[in-house]
């Protein structure tokens, strides 16, 4: 990607870098927790999409999603001076984003509200295998009840263990597993419904 | 079956969802937002203020603590053998959560307990020695300062546990104090009595 960030003029420090690679992720994040806005801005462009992505497919709504990863990073920079680097940037950020979503639907039930995913999704271009199977899934995960869908996101597609994502969820690891395989079961009842 | 057990159409469901994009753009940049909320003050900068935070509630800490012990030996040296027995049944304390701060009031009874206290301390530190007097006074004031200076620290930090059991760990020791120049004031009067 090799950003090159503009150097602010107002009260940033300009530090121009080259946002590649776990060094320069330690570099930023050092010089963010410093206090230096532009370096955080560089950790912004560098994690915004995988930031996004999991508070769209955790709401379903890309306008929740935004406010959500907003409040995020905004939250993020207030507790950077508090992140030591036990975990990988990443995860820590997905905590933060994962319970900006959460305090969100807590405090507003508007799961009616909720758009279509798929349509906000921007075309997917890491999936892989035959695009209509995965608008399908796309489709069918945006029906799954919340606290299957959110399992279902944090383990089957981010990766998390179900300790993680338990942790991050606040429920039991064994919930966690219980919730993958209801998710798993209703995806697939879904998906045989459409024919996929 | 177990949770573990698969149909091979939940498995398809697991492989496809691994093909998911992770990595989403929103359709508008979120950072001009963010800048904002980082640049006009409404969200505290990530330069390391827990630790000048802790560092004023320990400054505190030391103050109280030393303040506290000071009054306790000025009232527990020789120059009073009177056997004190304050009566704490009056001033059970009972927490209130969330109650403190420069955002909160103090809860009910702790208030009266307080009030009633800080009424009556001019009149019983008139009836202390001298040398006793001037030394609670002094306390009295290190406490009050101390106090002060935590609210300042939960003005800045209104959600910080800490400072708030700060605050109220220093409130009772003030009130320990006021409530031992009570007793030691009626000590000295029952004793001139005599």
């Amino acid at each position: 990607m090799g950003a090159q960030l503009a150097a602010r003029t107002d009260n940033y420090e300009p530090v121009a870098v080259t946002a590649q690679g776990e060094g320069d992720e330690q570099t930023l994040i050092a010089l963010a927790q410093r206090g230096n806005a532009t370096s955080f801005e560089a950790l912004y462009r560098l994690h915004i999409g995988k930031v996004y992505g999991l508070c769209l497919r955790m709401t379903g709504n890309a306008s929740e999603a935004e406010d959500c990863a907003q409040d995020a990073f905004i939250q993020a920079w207030t507790k950077l001076a508090l992140f030591r680097g036990d975990s990988a940037f990443s995860t820590w950020l997905h905590r933060i984003a994962v319970n900006a979503v959460l305090g969100r639907m807590r405090k507003s039930r508007r799961e009616h509200d909720r758009l279509q995913v798929v349509r906000d999704i921007s075309p997917p271009t890491a999936t892989v295998g035959d695009s209509g199977g995965m608008q399908d899934l796309e489709q069918a995960l945006d029906e799954l009840p919340r606290g299957a869908r959110h399992v279902f996101v944090l383990h089957a597609v981010y990766g998390y263990s179900h300790d993680e994502t338990g942790e991050m969820l606040g429920i039991a690891s064994g919930t966690s597993k219980a919730q993958l395989h209801r998710a798993r079961r209703l995806l697939a009842q879904q998906l045989e419904g459409t024919g996929t | 079956m177990n949770n573990d057990e698969m149909t091979e159409r939940e498995q398809r469901v697991l492989s496809m969802a691994r093909g998911l994009a992770t990595d989403v753009q929103p359709q508008r940049d979120l950072w001009p937002g963010i800048a904002l909320a980082i640049d006009d003050g409404s969200v505290i900068a990530a330069t390391p203020r827990w630790p000048r935070v802790f560092a004023q509630a320990a400054a505190v800490l030391l103050l109280v603590g030393a303040s506290s012990g000071l009054t306790w030996y000025t009232m527990n040296n020789d120059m009073l053998p009177v056997s004190i027995e304050p009566d704490h049944s009056a001033l059970t304390f009972e927490p209130v959560s969330g109650s403190f701060g420069s955002q909160y009031m103090l809860g009910p009874d702790f208030q009266d307990a307080r009030e009633s206290l800080v009424a009556k301390l001019d009149e019983e530190l008139d009836r202390l020695p001298e040398d006793t007097r001037a030394d609670v006074e002094k306390n009295i004031a290190t406490i009050r300062a101390a106090i002060a200076e935590i609210n300042k620290a939960l003005a800045e930090e209104p959600d910080s546990v800490l400072l708030q059991e700060l605050l109220l760990s220093t409130y009772s020791e003030e009130i320990a104090i006021m409530q031992k120049v009570d007793g030691l004031a009626h000590a000295v009067m029952r004793r001139t009595d005599i």
